[in-house]
């Protein structure tokens, strides 16, 4: 969710911290591991909230800004078909790019598997809000791999044209 | 349907199964097959990313520093082996403290007990009986069992030629008495196999041990303070004690002679 191995041992520390401090207030209104989850997330996003990101309330970190959402994409044109080009590397470096928001439920949904009902018990919001965001980031990271594409193809043009390296 | 309906579908049903209508719009938009099936393989794709990554060692050392610092976690394993050492020994103990306890209690009350009788003497009893005698014929068979022994007390004044009346004057007093000739009966316990039973055997030889010397203790106390008439009354029932134990050891052992 952070993007760096760094801050995340460091979040980690944190939520197990807290779990600690808060062990007490556990309830058992919902599963533990999804208490859990939920009192990480909360870590996590206040430390993204403190680094002055795009998120100053919760509804924007789930609902990041349209004019920040990256390469714009017109329904109904062609597009650059990823089959093939969709690699674990690819992705996760495109993963870091996305919005905190976006970030969030992918990981929990695609990478760790949470369902939906699951993942608006730990976001705090509805089931609906979780699939849409769903999409916006499975959307979001096909236009960061299809631009990946794009300039690894640009780059490729621009090694074959002059194999010494200089620019044109 | 449009794409841009097909997109709205995708957004609140997911991958998963779709309508008809949605089915029938992508037969014929390759735009839509196309994000269809981009969107199927980031999906698959990152199935392939671990759940979880397994963090360093030092972060677990790390937060374990923390804890222990703000208290919310206590070092368990010091006071858990010291308690284990403490519980193993405590359960060794238990047993014979509960034993000690109850002899403890018993002997208070055989005091109690003894005492009121040693005050009221019963019309036509002997006044130089000996204390054990007085309260369980026991103490006879103990005494009768032991032919070889010394006469035993009743008998003494008479061997001496003294009346009843100098009895008290001149015989041991019923202490003494006593302790002489549970002294001279227990001669043969060393030699003997008490029970069946080896542990048996075992738990009977100690008790004998530690009810000797409760016994010495008190002589020795009362040595020192004749007038102590608790310590006495205390060390008549633990002759008394003595003598029911030599007396069941004997019934149930038999002689290695």
């Amino acid at each position: 969710m952070v993007g760096n191995p760094a801050d995340a041992e460091d979040l980690m520390q944190e939520a197990f911290l807290q779990l600690f401090r808060k062990i007490g207030t556990f309830r058992g209104e919902s599963a533990f591991s999804t208490w859990l989850h939920r009192m990480t997330v909360n870590v996590v996003l206040m430390r993204l909230r403190k680094k002055s990101l795009p998120t100053d309330s919760l509804e924007e970190t789930l609902e990041p800004d349209a004019e920040n959402s990256g390469p714009k994409r017109d329904v109904g044109a062609p597009d650059l078909r990823l089959s093939g080009a969709v690699d674990r590397v690819n992705l996760e470096r495109s993963i870091e790019k996305l919005p905190p928001g976006y970030r969030t439920v992918f990981v929990l949904h695609d990478v760790q598997g949470y369902e939906h009902n699951e993942i608006a018990d730990i976001m705090g919001c509805s089931v609906g809000n979780s699939k849409s965001q769903l999409h916006k980031a499975r959307t979001r990271l096909r236009d960061l791999l299809q631009e990946e594409i794009r300039q690894q193809a640009r780059e490729e043009r621009k090694a074959a044209k002059s194999p010494t390296g200089s620019l044109d | 349907m449009h794409c841009k309906e097909l997109e709205s579908v995708l957004e609140t049903e997911g991958l998963g199964q779709l309508p008809k209508d949605a089915r029938l719009h992508l037969a014929t938009c390759g735009v839509c097959q196309g994000l269809l099936a981009d969107l199927n393989s980031i999906a698959s794709v990152a199935k392939s990313i671990p759940a979880e990554v397994s963090p360093p060692e030092r972060i677990w050392i790390s937060l374990r520093a923390q804890l222990e610092a703000e208290g919310l976690i206590k070092e368990p394993v010091e006071a858990a082996e010291h308690s284990s050492w403490w519980e193993s020994f405590t359960a060794l103990f238990r047993p014979r403290a509960v034993a000690t306890a109850s002899a403890g209690v018993l002997v208070l009350a055989i005091a109690a007990f003894v005492a009121r009788t040693e005050h009221t003497p019963k019309p036509g009893a002997a006044k130089h009986q000996p204390v054990a005698e007085s309260a369980r014929p026991v103490p006879t068979q103990v005494t009768a069992s032991v032919s070889s022994q010394p006469a035993p007390v009743a008998s003494l004044p008479a061997s001496k030629g003294t009346t009843p009346s100098k009895i008290k004057e001149l015989a041991p007093s019923p202490s003494e008495s006593a302790s002489f000739t549970l002294n001279q009966a227990e001669l043969d316990v060393p030699n003997m196999q008490l029970a069946g039973n080896s542990q048996v055997d075992l738990a009977l030889r100690q008790n004998l041990r530690t009810l000797n010397a409760f016994i010495a203790e008190c002589e020795l106390h009362l040595k020192q303070n004749p007038q102590d008439e608790l310590a006495r009354e205390y060390l008549n029932t633990a002759y008394q004690q003595k003598a029911d134990l030599l007396a069941a050891m004997m019934e149930s052992g038999r002689g290695d002679n």
